[in-house]
């Protein structure tokens, strides 16, 4: 009850990421339905079922790596002394976080499965009622405990993942403590050598792989075109590369900019990116991997008749929608962790401008980095398969 | 509007400021004479910190008038009042409140860059400041690794590089030990008097007004002329409380 309580007061800004959430869970509930539909449906593809039921993994995950920046941010259930004094301790509020990421991830699961039994033809008295019941398997029974065990994957994932995410994070009894834990620094990423060893082991992989290469043991739903599954280890091998390296490579451009006799603006814009690398640099990683994905994808299967079927783009569109809001919401987080920083500067009289170039400044640079890197990585994928 | 006496630095006539309808302050009136160090006294709530905000512009009273060197500063924009705080001012809290990415002589120097100052100029002043404070050993360090009392030198030594015309010291030894918090009062205040810093300095505490030229005592948002309470007759306000508990 306290996790309504305090949803119901909570600003527009979180409700809104709150709603991004359910609708990303309604997204990826309505993905494994239709998987569930489709193996009712067609009992004889019983191989094809699993195939499509393995490609939601990847929307699955974009969703509670979101879920997981979402509980994150979340001022409600933020260690802070209000709640501290009231008797809530670590645990209490890693429940509380988590019990609130399960009501949206929930409501998302809820809203996914009305649409499916409308578009199913079960409920009626709606427009488009049933206006897929061929594809998704209408007319034959649907087994209740697969949906709901299907519907429950996401509530639960993301809840756990949520719990543990949060569940070191200190308690705040007082401004002053909480003032002194924001004065420690985050350690300085390491990961950056094994991030580019695995990103250049997973084009090596690739390229070695795609070598008149025919069978297609993996190949994605809605399309009959090969797509062989070393191709998609040594992508996903590309993917955890440039995750790993995301920090490392933002707290190098943040060395960079602050670095030969800086003025205030690059200074400061400099040290924040150094000390927020961790935070952001991981979720940038993440939405690179993925773009390039897309763009590679993009040069690859732009060809065909029919590219691809409309399940595969709702899985796209939950994939870089959910990665792009974590990078948002990690922002958001890592400017919540700086406001004591920008309120004391503006105290000895910083100019918001100041803030605010160096704030773009950062995202100039880290723009002009990973862009190109983006790029390259996605040309370097296509091409092994387009030659 | 009446201009200020000429001899006045800052001069405020019947500040009143309510935070959110929560009484602040209630027509306080002052004025701060060129290079002397002022205390405001009076209990946690008496509205000191709030007369400070006012005076140093970063709060524009409900009602009343502030005046700095003959400048009306309550009809000054967002805009001016930064540019006067960056370049006249300089301000310590009771926190240090310095930036954690920043070393000790970077946060010291940073009202000098933020100026647009050359950063080798920047630095050599900083530095200087920090040698005078006792701290010139520790100006690489980052302030997670200085102790509270280290870190509060290193804000002194901000606000004492910029130069400023009048420093406003809000509770400033209010996190020291005794020990500490009279030898960076000292510090404090012969620095200023070194350099015709005008200083004005909120404390509760009789001993740290004891340091200053003149004493202010604010109680309950008003300024009176001593902020000793009153003698009580009921110890226990039994008589003024309704409630049975």
């Amino acid at each position: 009850m306290l996790a309504l309580r305090l949803t119901r007061g909570s600003h527009p800004l979180v409700l809104m990421r709150r709603l991004l959430l359910a609708a990303a869970s309604a997204g990826v509930g309505f993905l494994l339905l239709c998987t569930l539909g489709y193996a009712s449906g067609h009992p004889a593809h019983a191989s094809g079922s699993l195939l499509r039921l393995l490609w939601c993994a990847v929307p699955l995950a974009a969703t509670v790596h979101f879920a997981v920046a979402v509980a994150r941010t979340d001022p409600s259930t933020r260690p802070r002394p209000g709640l501290f004094a009231a008797g809530l301790g670590p645990v209490r509020l890693t429940v509380l976080a988590a019990v609130s990421t399960a009501v949206s991830t929930t409501l998302g699961s809820m809203v996914a499965l009305l649409f499916f039994l409308h578009l199913r033809g079960d409920l009626t008295g709606l427009p488009f009622d049933g206006g897929a019941a061929e594809f998704l398997g209408g007319g034959t029974p649907l087994p209740l405990a697969a949906a709901l065990t299907l519907l429950a994957l996401v509530p639960l994932v993301s809840s756990a993942a949520g719990g543990l995410a949060l569940r070191s994070r200190p308690a705040a009894p007082s401004e002053a403590q909480e003032a002194e834990d924001l004065l420690t620094p985050a350690p300085a990423p390491t990961g950056l050598p094994w991030g580019v060893a695995l990103t250049a082991a997973g084009l090596a992989v690739e390229a070695y792989a795609s070598r008149g290469s025919a069978g297609s043991p993996l190949p994605l739903p809605g399309r009959l075109d090969s797509t062989p599954a070393s191709v998609l280890a040594g992508w996903t091998l590309t993917a955890i590369g440039l995750a790993m390296a995301g920090p490392g490579l933002t707290h190098l451009c943040g060395r960079l900019l602050q670095a030969v006799r800086p003025g205030a603006v690059r200074l400061l814009a400099g040290r924040v990116l150094m000390d927020e690398a961790s935070r952001i640099g991981r979720p940038l990683g993440v939405v690179c991997a993925v773009v390039s994905g897309v763009v590679a994808a993009s040069v690859l299967y732009t060809d065909g008749p029919r590219p691809f079927g409309p399940l595969t783009a709702l899985g796209a569109v939950l994939v870089v929608g959910c990665t792009t809001a974590t990078l948002l919401t990690s922002a958001l987080e890592a400017k919540q962790a700086r406001a004591r920083t920008a309120e004391a500067l503006v105290r000895v009289g910083a100019p918001m401008s100041v803030l605010r170039i160096a704030t773009v400044l950062r995202a100039t640079v880290l723009l002009a980095v990973f862009a190109p890197l983006t790029w390259m990585i996605a040309e370097l994928a296509a091409l092994p398969l387009t030659g | 509007m009446v201009a200020p006496p000429d001899n006045d630095v800052i001069w405020a006539r019947s500040l009143q400021h309510s935070h959110n309808g929560s009484p602040g302050l209630d027509g306080v009136s002052l004025g701060v004479r060129d290079a002397e160090i002022l205390a405001v006294t009076g209990p946690r709530g008496s509205g000191k910190t709030t007369l400070l905000h006012c005076l140093s512009g970063q709060l524009v009273p409900q009602q009343g008038e502030v005046w700095f060197n003959n400048v009306p500063v309550h009809t000054m924009g967002p805009r001016l009042r930064e540019h006067l705080r960056r370049d006249r001012f300089a301000w310590i809290a009771a926190e240090p409140q310095l930036v954690p990415e920043l070393t000790a002589w970077e946060n010291a120097a940073l009202p000098l860059l933020l100026r647009g100052v050359p950063h080798r100029a920047a630095k050599k002043a900083a530095t200087e400041w920090l040698e005078r404070l006792d701290i010139g050993a520790l100006a690489k360090k980052r302030p997670h690794t200085l102790l509270q009392e280290q870190r509060q030198r290193v804000s002194v030594a901000r606000a004492l590089t910029a130069a400023p015309t009048v420093l406003f010291a809000d509770e400033p030894t209010a996190t020291l030990h005794r020990a500490e918090r009279s030898q960076l009062l000292r510090t404090l205040t012969t620095a200023a008097r070194s350099h015709d810093i005008t200083v004005v300095l909120a404390t509760h505490d009789a001993e740290v007004a004891a340091l200053a030229d003149r004493t202010v005592s604010l109680l309950d948002g008003r300024r009176v002329a001593t902020a000793a309470l009153p003698a009580v007759s009921d110890p226990e306000g039994r008589s003024a409380c309704s409630l049975s508990v």
